[in-house]
């Protein structure tokens, strides 16, 4: 049988709350609308760069979110060693390389990295601040990181619409 | 006669360390200048144009779609000043976006940045934890300002990414 993306119910962020409530109740609900954006779908319709001449397609987008989800919470913030499932030093973009992959087992690995990711910033108060891999060394706290990473998936779901809509006629928030 | 062309933007980089007000302040004024950043250097025709069909959007309706709910957020919901809707949104629910057929771009960015100041100015000094209620269709709610913010920020950065696509299917630039 066909694998198809799983449907979706997202959880709504919170209309009210504190600042870490807040934030983790927006990131939760960007995390869930990406896999929302390619609900249905087969692989083949996964792999599909819809808008050319842009490069993009849903799975490459799901692919680079367990990467950038690793990169910022683990390696940045909590300083741990990561194993990342696409990139190499000489192909910095295989995220985004779909023509080979296997969207059940990209899912999976999507599911892994964000459950690591909540691991890795969970009891950490939101003022801690980290040194940036990398030769820029600029510090940041874990509050950036935060909202970046609700910016970061927003504006890549606004990319998503518009390859959904391409796709099979599908829009919505 | 010059032709009027969308004015480059230096845009103000967000803080990497910052309280919560300072960190979602620079976010929002990021993604307002990234809009018009977005838009830069193109004409009115190429703003007014639908380049990701069959999708309707267009750079100007983004920009006039922006302007429409900064103020519905931060002015008539928020602060509840007695303002007037810039569409008629009961008999067309989209009508910001349709105006950008024929709207005149170099007036709508002027009207954008005066709807931004505006929006500035309504929240200054006012606490995160401010709460304010909306009544719709689908029931009556109570937000507080961070929520509003928080959801600027992700309403223009998802808008930005429905930018990033039109953008390039009209001259090819791409870019954060």
């Amino acid at each position: 049988m066909t694998w198809i993306a799983p449907e979706i119910t997202r959880t709504p962020e919170p209309y009210v709350g504190d600042e870490r409530t807040m934030l983790d109740g927006w990131l939760d609900y960007h995390r869930q609308t990406l896999l929302l954006k390619c609900a249905g779908l087969t692989g083949e319709q996964l792999r599909t760069p819809s808008v050319q001449p842009s490069g993009l397609t849903l799975l490459g987008l799901v692919r680079h979110l367990a990467e950038v989800e690793a990169w910022w919470f683990r390696e940045n913030f909590a300083g741990e060693p990561v194993d990342y499932p696409y990139f190499t030093p000489e192909t910095p973009d295989a995220d985004h390389d779909v023509s080979a992959a296997d969207a059940e087992a990209d899912f999976a690995t999507f599911h892994r990295e964000v459950a690591l990711a909540r691991e890795a910033a969970a009891g950490h108060a939101l003022d801690e601040t980290f040194t940036e891999v990398g030769a820029k060394k600029r510090t940041f706290n874990l509050r950036w990181v935060y909202v970046h990473m609700i910016e970061e998936y927003a504006r890549h779901n606004g990319h998503a619409d518009l390859i959904r809509e391409r796709i099979d006629g599908v829009t919505g928030d | 006669m010059t032709t009027w062309t969308a004015p480059e933007i230096d845009r103000t980089h967000e803080p990497l360390v910052g309280d919560e007000r300072t960190m979602l302040e620079g976010w929002l004024d990021y993604h307002r200048d990234t809009l018009l950043h977005k838009c830069a250097g193109l004409t009115a025709e190429q703003l007014r144009t639908a380049s990701v069909e069959p999708s309707g959007l267009s750079l100007l309706g983004l920009v006039l779609h922006m302007t429409a709910v900064e103020r519905s957020w931060f002015r008539q919901r928020f602060t509840g000043q007695d303002l007037p809707d810039l569409y008629d949104f009961d008999t067309d629910n989209d009508a910001d976006f349709h105006a950008a057929t024929d709207a005149d771009p170099e007036a709508a960015f002027a009207a954008f940045r005066a709807e931004v100041d505006a929006a500035r100015a309504a929240t200054a000094g006012r606490s995160l934890d401010e709460t304010f209620t909306l009544t719709r269709s689908d029931g009556t709610r109570t937000f507080n300002l961070r929520w509003a913010y928080v959801h600027m920020i992700e309403e223009y950065a998802r808008h930005n990414g429905h930018a990033d696509l039109i953008r390039e299917r009209i001259d090819g630039v791409t870019g954060d």
